[in-house]
């Protein structure tokens, strides 16, 4: 990656990118839908990126990089990694079809999600990824998100691909162990990154990884690995902070009550339950 | 080798003989054939290629993006509402410059249902940098398909070759099958001009500002306006080798025509009928056959309408407000001459409504018996509608 | 055929033409800051650094860095009261780094491996120094002296050197074998010690004939009297003197009880003495025992050995009674706070009690042994500093008295830090004159305390530390985990009754790195590399040298996250154009 893109100060995506782009190294062809990222990686005729770059339609993420796929198979390619690197709108919302249809088919790629929960890109409106509770343009004021987060490993689990993982840039050693172990495997590998977003959730930029490592923490966002849609690995022992030690450090959620706090523990709670029992079950 | 194939048959052969390395499809009444005849030929072995089943015509064109990008020679066929959810990527394919080769079966779009002949899908889909070729049997699909790869990886423009729903699709005719060497000395295997390459690595469709878009559209229409040379040369080499030609258009007794008909597709076939019936009554008609849509062939219509005192197009589509498609691109590209015939409007066939001879007659007759047209657009063989409400 | 050249959306260039410094409107600085270990350190140790290189394995290397700013650091491993432990932020984390436990190691393993130091020293002077008195205060003196470059010679009136580190504290704190490999290599930097030499008053002034300044070193060897009645040289032995003749090889009769007075460290080291030669020891203190001056650590351990400690108990006289003595002792009770905190004793109306013993010992205060070592404090035209005084003689020759003669707080590494003031303010004087003394050292000084540094002094890399101290809430604490301390393994109790062995047992190097690697390091860059690793914008640069990272400012979009996610506060932002 190179500097000069034009991410915001202190930007998770760019740091995602970064930490991504060493695990994967030069053979790597990358397929990145309407996203952050189509304007971080720079106005025509620049790049920010080292390597073949297929930019395409918003939601053809899992579709263009079968694709790719196909033709390196045909040309007997078998050191080149196809990577599609996509937003959360282009993942949870209009990319979700193509994401199905594309790992149904058990394509090999690696499909990577960086998740900044809404869409940033087009000015901060909500999308099936922002979080109960959020402020967004399209969720603004008493109007808050009442809808919870979709829970897009657990829809990629459910299709039984090889490997499905959590991901976050304040851990960057488990992100780049988990992009090289995705590397390795053959079939559909989906992995979900925790980008913090300072200028969409309200944040000081300098705050972007803190904010990342109390979402793992607080358990809202688990790092956990699930292997051919079975067995589960839960990585981090969280610290077991109060949610709301992360809620009142963002701009996104000032509007909460203690009310809507407490009740939002009790989301969270049940969810990391709901998770361990998983973990835990052997078939 | 001369066989009985229907149209889709053909189309599949075509496709193995150009030796296409991946194929992606969703299937459509009354495109499935094609799917299912090319499935058929990877999975035996007879195609060397990989074919992805996608789950949407919009996913399909994804994926073809993606593999021609890498540097592969791609297919796809489709038709109306499949062709009509690809529309945003059929914008994206020609301002990426992909040379991907797509059969569309025209067929009606809904509602209401109809998997019947009707060329409003491909039509509605003209602006969006897209070649068109439209055929009228068997031969000239297998002909006009093989032919597209060349042109289309000539120019770096996509092309669509339009077959009529079920008149073609799956109708049986004698086809001539070339053979593979032949093919092969027509057809070389693809070079890109540019690729997904790790070893010399750009970013593809990249943000474009308003400093440089303009000038990237511009090299578009000039690979547009080429390809109308390029598509001549192409037939060129190919009637070298096969023996058959068919040209952008072709006119058949238009030199003394005082009215000229103009068909396209499988139309065009009972056109040739009626018009030996009326040459045998002294009737002095002409016929000419579109088969080049896009880019449209502005001086090979001039040439052949220009001298004639009417003109009768008939289109199988309509663009409401504005009328037949066929008929307003016609009036535009006779509109540089000083001189040029009045130009009838009929709107015929839709929905795959049978386009007979009478019909056809009807057309004439009343062509010949008006000075003017009555109206814009002139539906033929509307019936009375009894539960309007 | 020649083909038209297409032009379409395709890249051709990088994006490092977009210099999106422009955006910036805070800028990160690398800027390594005092850890608040270094400013309680007497001595001013540079302990973030000391720990840092223990932690990637550079022993010499970490040990030299404790020599720039101490010459004894397996002393001082084993009996300084280690305040830089109080003062360390992973305290209020997990628990405070073992910080002496390292020290001792470092030495030992230099000891060992019978390591060199290469360590810089300024060109020779002209001038030549005298010492008297090699303890702490001298031997420091002595080798500061001659790391700027001043030849130095240290007369010392006992057979041996090291004053109370020879003669005062037992063996089995500090082994004779450690001292000796201590100042063997002060000796090997060129510093040349006279023993059983002793200098008299009048033969001081030939001292500054012949010499260009004198560093009075002497110490307090004498043990302050009871002052009550009934107190012989017989009745009432000097605690000093008892433990100088046990380190001299003698064994002085112990049998029976023997009483202590006093509660300073002497008192206890005299109690653990009477101990392994076979006796019994009672303390008797007047105040509390959290009023002891002397070490917790050594408090329990002398009773764990079985002495006895009294409490609220002052002498009140002495009979003897054949071979015994009968002490009088005077209850004391707690009224109010003394102004150093301490509890104020006042006695507890008439109430005495009483306790018959073989000997009683003093070791309630220690003095000077000849009255012209005192300072002369009111003298005109002394220069009075922290740690020394200076005056000067009819020539203009300068007199440092430093150590305990001159410091508020009086223990081993008080002593060190004096011979180190001493020995910058003689060189300022001799460079720049008496008025620059004051400004020159106050350039020295580690973070906001009264240590100085010599490191700083020369000119060395530590002179760009920043003042400020870091404190625990500037710690990102996210990146580190909790982790026991190290455990010192010691001597059981059974095994310590009746040896002089060193109590406390070394570590392995194993245990030393990793203890070190618990040290935050706090203030000082230890090329963790988050910064690098979490710059959105690839702009932290890492140098060839393993130590240089830098900032591009071409494209630092000035985030923060650098100083954010820098667990130690090594990174400091300011504002954009300052």
């Amino acid at each position: 990656m190179h500097s000069g893109h034009v991410g915001c100060p202190g930007c998770g995506a760019t740091i995602a990118m970064r930490l991504f782009m060493k695990a994967m190294g030069e053979k790597t062809i990358m397929v990145l839908p309407a996203c952050c990222w189509t304007v971080i990686a720079g106005a025509y005729p620049t790049s920010a990126l080292k390597i073949p770059v297929l930019q395409t339609a918003f939601e053809t993420g899992g579709a263009t990089a079968s694709g790719v796929r196909a033709a390196l198979d045909m040309k007997g390619d078998t050191e080149t990694t196809v990577v599609t690197w996509a937003g959360d709108g282009g993942t949870f919302d209009i990319g979700f079809q193509s994401l199905s249809g594309a790992v149904e088919r058990n394509e090999d790629f690696i499909y990577v999600c960086y998740d900044n929960e809404a869409y940033m890109n087009t000015g901060i409106q909500r999308s099936s990824s922002t979080p109960y509770g959020a402020w967004t343009t399209t969720t603004p004021g008493q109007d808050w998100k009442r809808m919870r987060k979709k829970n897009i490993v657990e829809a990629l689990v459910a299709h039984r691909i090889p490997y499905v993982a959590t991901a976050n840039i304040a851990f960057p050693e488990d992100l780049v162990r988990k992009a090289k172990k995705a590397r390795s495997i053959k079939g559909s590998k989906f992995i979900h990154v925790f980008a913090s977003c300072p200028t969409g959730w309200r944040i000081p930029s300098e705050l972007s990884v803190k904010i990342a490592r109390m979402a793992v923490q607080t358990n809202i966002f688990p790092l956990y690995e699930v292997e051919d849609g079975i067995h589960y690995t839960i990585n981090q022992k969280p610290k077991e902070y109060l949610v709301r030690e992360y809620f009142k450090l963002q701009g996104r959620f000032r509007h909460l009550t203690d009310k809507d706090l407490d009740q939002i523990q009790t989301m969270v709670d049940e969810d990391w339950a709901l998770l361990l029992r998983k973990a835990e079950a052997r078939i | 080798m001369k066989r009985v194939l229907e149209g889709s048959h053909a189309v599949a052969e075509a496709v193995r003989l150009a030796k296409v390395q991946v194929v992606s499809a969703y299937p459509i009444t009354p495109q499935t054939h094609i799917v299912e005849i090319i499935s058929d030929y990877c999975a035996k072995g007879k195609m060397n290629a990989k074919f992805i089943p996608v789950e949407s015509e919009h996913s399909c064109l994804a994926a073809l993006v993606g593999a021609q990008s890498a540097g592969v020679r791609t297919f796809t066929a489709t038709s109306s509402h499949g062709l009509a959810l690809m529309h945003e990527i059929l914008h994206w394919v020609s301002a990426a410059r992909l040379p991907i080769v797509m059969v569309d079966v025209n067929r009606a779009l809904g509602p209401g249902w109809n998997i019947w002949s009707d060329q409003s899908d491909s039509l509605s889909q003209r602006d969006t940098g897209w070649l068109q070729l439209y055929c009228e049997d068997s031969q000239e699909v297998i002909d006009t398909v093989l032919q597209a790869f060349r042109l289309a990886e000539r120019v770096n423009l996509p092309v669509m070759v339009v077959l009529d729903a079920f008149f073609l699709s799956h109708t049986y005719e004698p086809v001539d099958v070339p053979e593979q060497e032949e093919v092969d000395r027509f057809l070389p295997s693809y070079s890109p001009r540019f690729t997904l390459d790790t070893a010399n690595p750009y970013t593809l469709s990249p943000l474009v500002t308003p400093a440089f878009y303009m000038e990237m559209r511009h090299d578009t229409a000039l690979a547009m306006d080429e390809a109308m040379a390029c598509f001549n040369e192409i037939e060129e080499e190919y009637a070298a080798l096969f023996n058959r030609r068919y040209g952008s258009v072709e006119a058949v007794a238009c030199d003394d025509a005082e009215i000229i008909l103009v068909t396209s597709g499988t139309i065009t076939s009972t056109a040739r009928l009626l018009l030996e019936e009326l040459r045998a009554k002294g009737e002095k008609v002409g016929l000419l056959k579109m088969k080049m849509f896009r880019p449209f062939p502005v001086e090979a219509v001039c040439r052949a309408l220009g001298r004639a005192k009417k003109v009768a197009v008939i289109d199988r589509n309509f663009s409401f407000g504005a009328g037949g498609i066929f008929a307003q691109e016609i009036k535009a590209a006779l509109y540089k001459l000083p001189v040029h015939p009045t130009v009838f409007g009929y709107i015929a066939g839709l929905g795959g409504r049978d386009v007979t001879t009478a019909v056809l007659e009807e057309i004439y007759i009343k062509t010949r018996e008006a000075d003017l047209p009555s109206q814009a657009s002139i539906w033929i063989g509307l019936q009375e509608v009894k539960y309007a409400n | 055929m020649n083909l038209r050249p297409l032009f379409m959306p395709r890249t051709h260039e990088t994006t490092e033409g977009n210099k999106t410094g422009s955006w910036r409107y805070l800028r990160p600085r690398y800027e390594d800051k005092t850890s608040p270990c270094s400013a309680a350190c007497p001595a001013g140790e540079d302990i973030a650094r000391i720990e840092m290189l223990s932690a990637q394995g550079f022993f010499k290397e970490a040990w030299e860095t404790i020599l720039r700013e101490n010459p004894l650091p397996g002393v001082c491993g084993r009996v300084c009261f280690h305040p830089c432990e109080g003062s360390c932020n992973r305290e209020g984390f997990d628990s405070a780094l073992a910080i002496h436990t390292i020290e001792r190691h470092l030495a030992d393993t230099a000891a060992r491996n019978d390591l060199k130091p290469a360590l810089e020293k300024l060109a020779l002077q002209p001038q030549k120094i005298a010492t008297i008195g090699s303890g702490p205060a001298g031997l420091s003196a002595a080798w500061f002296f001659t790391m700027l470059g001043y030849a130095c010679d240290i007369y010392e009136s006992l057979p041996e050197a090291g004053g109370i580190l020879r003669w005062g504290i037992p063996e089995y704190r500090l082994p004779a074998a450690v001292l000796r490999t201590e100042i063997g290599r002060i000796e090997s930097q060129g510093v040349r010690i006279v023993t059983g030499r002793h200098i008299s008053e009048s033969e001081l002034n030939n001292l500054l004939s012949n010499y260009s300044a004198v560093f009075m070193g002497c110490g307090y060897s004498r043990s302050t009297p009871l002052g009550v009645p009934g107190e012989t040289p017989e009745s009432v032995k000097d605690g000093l003197e008892f433990l100088r003749s046990v380190r001299q090889g003698e064994k002085p009769p112990c049998q029976g009880l023997s009483a202590v007075i006093g509660g300073g460290n002497t008192a206890v080291d005299v109690a653990r003495t009477v101990i392994r030669l076979g006796g019994k020891a009672a303390i008797l203190y007047r105040r509390r025992r959290q009023d002891m001056p002397a070490f917790e650590e050594e408090i329990v351990m002398a009773m764990e050995e079985g002495v006895e400690l009294h409490e609220l108990l002052a002498p009140g006289a002495i009979e003897a009674q054949g071979d015994q003595y009968r002490l009088i002792l005077r209850k004391m009770k707690i009224e109010g706070q003394d102004k150093d905190g301490r509890g104020r004793i006042v006695p507890d109306g008439d109430k005495t009690g009483e306790v018959t013993v073989e000997r009683i010992f003093t070791a309630t205060g220690a003095d000077v042994a000849e009255p012209w070592y005192n300072p002369p404090s009111d003298k005109p035209g002394t220069i009075a500093l922290s740690h020394c005084q200076i005056r000067f003689d009819k020539k203009g020759l300068p007199l440092v008295y430093g150590g305990d003669l001159t410091n508020a707080t009086k223990n081993v590494t008080q002593a060190i830090a004096s011979g180190k003031q001493a020995a910058m303010a003689i060189d300022t004087y001799f460079q720049q004159g008496s008025d620059a003394i004051e400004s020159r050292l106050a350039s020295c000084r580690v973070g906001d305390g009264l240590s100085l540094s010599m490191e700083v002094y020369m000119q060395g890399a530590r002179r760009l530390r920043s003042f400020h101290i870091v404190r625990p809430e500037e710690i990102n604490t996210d990146y580190f985990q909790f982790e026991a301390r190290v455990v010192q393994p010691r001597l059981l109790v059974e095994e310590r009754a009746g040896s002089f062995d060193e109590i406390d047992m070394r570590i392995s190097a194993n245990l030393a790195i990793r203890e070190a690697g618990r040290c935050f390091n706090c203030g000082l860059c230890n090329q963790c590399d988050n910064c690098y690793l979490y710059c959105p914008d690839v702009a932290v640069i890492r140098g060839r040298n393993m130590e240089d990272r830098h900032i591009n400012f071409d494209y630092c979009k000035g985030c923060g996250l650098c100083a954010a996610e820098c667990p130690r506060n090594a990174v400091t932002l300011e504002g954009e154009g300052i």
